[in-house]
């Protein structure tokens, strides 16, 4: 049987045993390294389990963390790291205890009742400070020059006036990311107007449109929110939606036909997160600022191309006031509770 | 994208193809256009009381439901179940740990051990070129920073480049476990490559977006995500080529095998695989590249790696951001490609200039670059790459980017709005309001013409199945999101971007690939920037298409039309050189001038290839349908991104199924007879 095995045998085979051995080779060096370190790895930690902080697509969320992740470091001596993820994964992230906190939070009621009330598996760690607003915006010279669309109704007659080739022969209506909280559809059809929302995919490329008008002056209509640092750099105006109602908070997403509620934007935690690491599950709880904090460390990174650490450092060097109270036991922290937040 | 899965199957074809066009086969094709057109008449003139497909139409309770239950299922009871906890858990936990361990071993390494390994490994399998190929690649991991690029602001990209390098290792050996034991499986049984096909045309046209979620939910965000969504988009190629390798030896090699009394197990062992060790080592380089492409998509995961920074760029539209870290990407595709091309030549044939090395001249190689490691290690305590040995590009690249989208606007802009208003809208305004069950009777004509009644009825329900993809009408979807899904009415959307994109691909790509053959020169300048374009993230070009051409529809048929056209200019080439050169000096004997030859003989020759090069590139613009969702596009690659980014499993998966459909019937129209194992990548 042997030798007749060996008669079949091609001469192709010598080499492939010079690959198969380079394979092994690679293998077996791995496998000391891999040996020589995993004891390292374990005592790097120093037993504490390292924070994950999630980052969502917007700039705002990036500011939040990188502060954070800076006084978490810095005060508490836990590891940090920012995961980029979108925000409902983030949500079934927390549930699995994959994921430490999401520091800032709009609405999504349906995972706050399912994953906060009902299962407990996260938790509600306050208020972050700002106040999110969600709605219609024009660029504020074309606010300036058509004064009627300070409303839907003047939005809703002018129609023509944001015609593109994309949307024609109707008006373009364009959104943002279809992960963002957006009624735009529903509105559209419930108001009766003669618009088509277009969806840019990508907050980026929703921006890089608008950007693109703005330069040459052109009427763009578009959803958009605050606080958001590119506010500072563009002028937008906000068109008036029709006033938001309680009754209006109840009905169908598909039959909504008022403005986006206001937003008290919050924190959110894994229920976990308070066993494993008391103290920064206390601090977590007390980060608290304002919109404009959150624009200057955003601008600092985005426009100025600072680094995390740098910015966050800038921050806390100009705020070391703030950070203390984030860190004191004395300060009382703000929870919140639906529907407060928003839908 | 190589074609050598259909290769076969091509040669079966350019037998079947006579020289000259004789009228019984135009007969054949006559009556099936005229049909077609006939069809194309009534419809139009039947759409104003019947448009698209019927909304009332609904599967049960709509497939979107049945999805959206199956996932509350699964959140509800993934801590109960055992399937779900332990074994899936478990898998999940092995994946994460081994992945971290590689992690730590490449930083253990140290940048001189990974250096020096990467240069050893290329050195050993191919020649001095392939060494210093590979060790300027991973130096440029180095080189090349990206200021606040990497995870906690740092700018040298050793660190995220080691991660993506040890989940792509991880990724491309599972892949390997899997494929190429089911590769052989399905040579050796007949009906398990039945069974398995339909599966793998889905693994490669379902959109990665459309299993991200229900990933997130089994394993978690993070490594082990990552590493499932690339084994389940990288794999097909593998088991493909594995099973085309082994059935293609030759069957008197075989016999006389047998004639000797050799076991079918020794046949297999010892004649069949070696024989295929080359076919299989081409799908193994197709699993690293198309595992490469997906770098940016496992990022979205949650699994970190170079896919970060082209993420972050996105989000702060830093061109140059974006671009250099799409270079580093493309530059390890580049490296593994390059060093397992050179495996691959290695095991077929030993035609190196370079002696093979004797046994002692490997350990003694070996038993270096361990002294070096150790060295590094122990004695120099190195680390990763020195953060001062290197210098950014991004502020120049962002500069360059933004003075070429700037001098373009002019022209891109009239050109987007005309394509937009008189090719697209009209085009998609024509689809959507053709009547479903035409479009089915006229994709079951040509299905018949093309491949018979059992290819005729496969399409014909598939038509009609995507159409019953929607949910009933004033469904909420699980999240309670406000999102208008109709399936049909988004394929025909889709259908008429796919449509463009595969005319642009067509209209540029062949003339391209033609005069690559005609010239030399033009084959060597078109060579590298095919390979960039082939390996670069689509993120990348995301925002100067944008800036291009605006949000829309054109945006999206732009970003498909550069990711296909690569394939489309590679396959008419490779068409072209497939015939034989007597053919042609026999032309050049009765006196044909150049431009002759290549309209009568060898374009008609290369026929088959021809109809490989439109089937490819079909597939390929569907590939990028989703990311046409990213810039604005609408149709089925919108659902499917929507449905991703808001966790909606019934949307995407619903959506992502659509597409599947619209791929398969896509493909088996654009293809000839009864082709085997062909659908490609």
């Amino acid at each position: 049987m042997k030798n007749q095995r060996r008669s079949l045998r091609f001469p192709g085979g010598r080499p492939r045993v010079t690959a198969v051995a380079a394979l092994l080779a690679v293998t077996a060096i791995a496998a000391v390294a891999i040996a020589a370190t995993a004891t390292g790895a374990a005592a790097r930690t120093n037993g504490k389990p390292t924070i994950t902080l999630a980052t969502n697509s917007w700039e705002g969320s990036l500011a939040n963390n990188v502060v954070a992740q800076y006084v978490i470091q810095k005060y508490l001596h836990y590891q940090v790291n920012l995961v980029t993820i979108d925000e409902i994964p983030a949500w079934t992230a927390m549930v699995q205890g994959k994921m430490s906190a999401v520091m800032e939070e709009w609405g999504h009621s349906a995972q706050y009742s399912q994953d906060i009330n009902k299962t407990h598996k996260v938790v509600n760690a306050g208020l972050e400070g700002p106040n999110g607003n969600i709605g219609w915006y024009v660029p504020t010279y074309l606010m300036q020059k058509h004064p009627e669309l300070k409303t839907w109704r003047g939005v809703k007659k002018d129609w023509k006036l944001f015609v593109t080739p994309q949307s024609s022969p109707q008006g373009q209506f364009l959104d943002g990311s279809p992960s963002y909280v957006t009624n735009d559809q529903a509105l559209v059809k419930n108001l009766k107007m003669n618009y088509k929302v277009i969806f840019a995919g990508t907050e980026a490329a929703q921006l890089t449109e608008i950007e693109t008008d703005y330069k040459q002056k052109k009427p763009v209509l578009f959803y958009w929110y605050t606080p958001q640092y590119q506010n500072q750099i563009y002028k937008f105006s906000q068109v008036q939606l029709p006033k938001w109602t309680k009754t209006c908070a109840k009905l169908k997403p598909a039959q909504i036909n008022c403005a986006y509620p206001p937003y008290h934007l919050y924190k959110v935690m894994a229920a976990t997160l308070p066993k494993t690491a008391p103290s920064v599950a206390k601090f977590l709880r007390r980060f608290n600022w304002t919109a404009q904090d959150q624009n200057q460390v955003a601008s600092d990174l985005a426009v100025k191309h600072m680094s995390n650490a740098q910015a966050a450092a800038a921050f806390a060097k100009s705020h070391a006031a703030l950070i203390k109270s984030w860190l004191s036991a004395k300060t009382p922290y703000t929870k919140v509770e639906p529907p407060a937040f928003g839908t | 994208v190589s074609p050598t899965p259909a290769a076969s199957s091509v040669a079966a074809a350019e037998a079947q193809v006579p020289l000259r066009l004789d009228v019984g086969r135009l007969g054949r094709w006559l009556a099936p256009v005229c049909a077609a057109v006939a069809i194309c008449v009534a419809g139009i003139a039947l759409s104003g009381f019947h448009k698209g497909f019927p909304a009332s139409w609904v599967l049960g309770s709509g497939v979107p439901n049945w999805f959206d239950r199956l996932d509350s299922w699964v959140t509800t009871n993934q801590s109960s179940n055992f399937f779900l906890n332990t074994i899936i858990g478990g898998i999940g936990n092995v994946l994460g740990g081994a992945t971290n361990d590689l992690v730590n071993g490449l930083h253990w390494l140290t940048w001189v051990g990974v250096l020096t390994l990467a240069t050893l490994v290329a050195w050993i399998v191919g020649r001095w070129r392939t060494a210093v190929f590979a060790a300027v690649m991973v130096a440029s991991f180095g080189i090349l920073q990206i200021p606040n690029g990497g995870p906690n602001g740092i700018s040298v990209m050793w660190g995220p480049a080691m991660t993506t390098l040890a989940l792509m290792a991880v990724a491309i050996l599972i892949s390997t476990l899997i494929g190429i034991p089911l590769g052989i499986a399905a040579a050796v049984w007949t009906p398990v490559s039945k069974t398995i096909r339909p599966v793998l045309d889905v693994m490669q046209i379902l959109p990665a977006f459309a299993y991200l979620v229900p990933i997130v939910v089994l394993f978690s965000i993070g490594n082990p995500a990552g590493i499932v969504a690339t084994v389940i988009y990288a794999v097909p190629p593998l088991v493909r080529f594995t099973e085309v390798g082994i059935r293609t030896v030759r069957r008197d090699v075989i016999e006389a095998a047998e004639a000797f009394g050799a076991t079918r197990m020794q046949i297999l062992r010892d004649i069949q695989l070696p024989l295929a060790a080359q076919a299989i080592m081409l799908g193994l380089n197709q699993v690293i590249m198309m595992a490469l492409s997906i770098v940016v998509i496992a990022s979205l995961v949650g699994a970190g790696g170079l896919g970060d920074p082209v993420l972050q760029a996105l989000q702060t539209q830093d061109l140059g951001m974006g671009a250099v870290a799409g270079v580093l990407i493309v530059f390890m595709a580049m490296w593994l490609d390059r060093t397992s091309a050179a495996l691959g030549h290695r095991t077929s044939r030993r035609t190196g200039s370079r002696k093979p090395l004797t046994r002692r001249q490997l350990a003694a190689l070996w038993g270096g670059a361990l002294a070096v490691v150790l060295v590094a290690h122990y004695g120099l305590h190195l680390g990763d790459w020195p953060s001062g040995w290197g210098f950014s590009i991004v502020d120049q690249v962002t500069n360059a980017m933004n003075w070429v989208t700037t001098q373009l606007t002019g022209v891109s802009e009239s050109l987007s709005s005309f394509l937009t208003l008189h090719v697209l809208n009209p085009l998609q305004a024509f689809l959507g309001d053709f009547p479903w069950w035409l479009l089915a009777a006229l994709v079951g004509a040509v299905a018949w013409a093309r491949g018979g009644p059992r290819r005729a009825i496969l399409l014909v329900g598939c038509v009609a199945l995507i159409g019953f993809m929607q949910a009933p009408v004033g469904y909420t979807f699980q999240q309670t999101t406000s999102y208008d899904f109709s399936a049909w009415d988004d394929a025909m959307l889709t259908l008429s971007l796919v449509i463009v994109a595969l005319t642009l691909d067509l209209v540029i790509g062949v003339p391209l690939g033609i005069a690559a053959y005609r010239w030399r020169a033009v084959d060597n300048a078109l060579r590298p920037i095919l390979d960039f374009l082939q390996t670069l993230p689509a993120f990348v070009y995301l925002i100067p298409v944008v800036a291009l051409f605006s949000v829309g529809n054109l945006a999206g048929v732009t970003a498909a039309f550069v990711y296909a056209l690569p394939a489309t200019v590679r396959a008419t080439t490779l068409g072209l050189r497939a015939v034989q050169r007597e053919v042609i000096e026999a032309g050049q004997s009765f006196g044909s001038t150049r431009w002759q030859l290549l309209r009568k003989v060898e374009l008609p020759i290369a026929r088959p290839y021809m109809t490989l090069a439109v089937n490819q590139t079909i597939l390929l613009v569907m590939a990028e349908v989703v990311v046409a969702g990213l810039v604005g596009a609408g149709g089925l690659g919108l659902d499917v991104v929507t449905g991703f980014s808001r966790s909606e499993v019934g949307l995407g998966a619903a959506a992502g199924l659509a597409m599947v459909l619209m791929g398969v019937i896509l493909d088996r129209l654009s293809q000839t007879g009864q082709l085997e194992g062909g659908q490609g990548q």
